[in-house]
């Protein structure tokens, strides 16, 4: 009998720029990877923190789909708190993040489902993929300059914020795996 | 890419220079990124950093670059440069067991080759990393990307088959999210640490 084959292959979809297509990609496959290690989470597991001032699992997802729907607003110009809440049905700072020091998850994801938050990813998902498609290379290299809370100027380009998106999902996403081996472990789970 | 004069930060992605494939191009400045930020994440530690775990059976920092260090060198070996294995050492100085992953494997404890280790020693490790990567990419053409690049058999018979988007792609993601344990881990030492 031939072995079983585990084919690990990298595709973007067609669109009219391939790197924006192979960013979305990047965000897909690491979507489906995430719902999967996560199919079995319950609420309980996801608002726990580890120690007061720490990111629950259940912050990081809604963070997740803020901050995406977040940046392309802000490359397609109309980056405000009234469209966060139309596009999500959410507000920027749903997430609690950052957390002061000594600082408790916020009470609005209190008692989700991991159901909730997919749903939350996968609404802004539907958003970013619309507007990805319609690009094209040379939009890649437009810039944006923005004033962040602190008061600094910022001045980004497209492509940079897509792949912004993209390692920031990454990122996320092992700190999310770290706190469900911290959550077995404190709770004997192997 | 981020630069800052004064109050001003400017952050831009740029095809690499010098390579033959513009997706690659693409794929190597993320990983220069990635890389970038890793480097800045372990600098000024000291030796204790990199060795201390928040509790039993967890990874360390140094457990984590050493681990990215060594898939990266690897995955370029067996997969961007389709040689039958892999050979860290010779990139590295270290087998890819020594990152002591799955740490359940080895005894639940940090692996002594890299027990007292400095930031001089794991800069090197990501420094050694980014020079045989972007040697592998540079003379990748467009065509090459999607070969099948298949592994020799598991013992269950079962094998594995790669193409070389996957590998590039995988360099950035699973580099990005040990980096955002690392970025936990230090959080979390900072903290242990007696104020003073």
């Amino acid at each position: 009998m031939a072995g079983r084959i585990e084919t690990l292959a990298f595709k973007a979809a067609a669109g009219r720029s391939a790197a924006a297509m192979t960013w979305l990609a990047h965000l897909d496959d690491q979507t489906k990877l995430l719902a999967k290690d996560l199919e079995d989470i319950t609420p309980a597991e996801l608002q726990w923190q580890p120690k007061r001032g720490m990111n629950t699992i259940g912050m990081l997802l809604a963070h997740l789909a803020i901050v995406e729907v977040f940046w392309l607003h802000v490359a397609e110009g109309h980056a405000t708190e009234a469209n966060m809440r139309k596009s999500l049905g959410v507000g920027t700072d749903d997430d609690g993040m950052p957390l002061p020091p000594a600082g408790t998850p916020p009470r609005g994801l209190s008692g989700l489902p991991f159901k909730y938050y997919l749903n939350l990813i996968q609404r802004g998902r539907r958003q970013t993929r619309r507007i990805l498609k319609g690009y094209r290379d040379v939009d890649l290299a437009r810039s944006i300059t923005r004033t962040r809370r602190n008061g600094q100027r910022q001045r980004v380009s497209l492509s940079w914020i897509l792949y912004h998106l993209a390692e920031h999902f990454s990122g996320h996403y092992g700190q999310i795996l770290l706190i469900r081996h911290l959550y077995r472990d404190r709770n004997g789970k192997a | 890419m981020s630069t800052t004069a004064s109050k001003r930060i400017e952050s831009r992605i740029l095809p690499a220079p010098g390579c033959a494939s513009p997706t690659v191009a693409l794929k190597v400045a993320e990983i220069a990124d990635v890389h970038a930020q890793l480097r800045a994440a372990i600098r000024g530690l000291p030796p204790a950093a990199f060795a201390w775990q928040p509790a039993p059976r967890t990874n360390t920092i140094g457990m984590l670059v050493a681990h990215v260090a060594l898939a990266e060198v690897n995955l370029a070996q067996v997969v961007l440069l389709a040689e039958p294995r892999g050979h860290t050492p010779d990139v590295l100085g270290l087998t890819t067991d020594d990152d002591g992953m799955p740490i359940e494997k080895y005894g639940s404890t940090p692996p002594a080759v890299l027990a007292g280790k400095d930031e001089a020693f794991f800069q090197s490790l990501i420094e050694k990393t980014e020079a045989h990567t972007f040697a592998a990419c540079r003379t990748l053409r467009e065509e090459q990307l999607g070969d099948e690049i298949a592994r020799p058999p598991r013992p269950d018979g079962s094998y594995r088959v790669f193409d070389r988007r996957w590998a590039l792609h995988h360099m950035v993601e699973h580099m990005a999210q040990h980096l955002g344990q690392l970025h936990v881990l230090k959080r979390q030492w900072k903290a242990a640490q007696p104020a003073g």
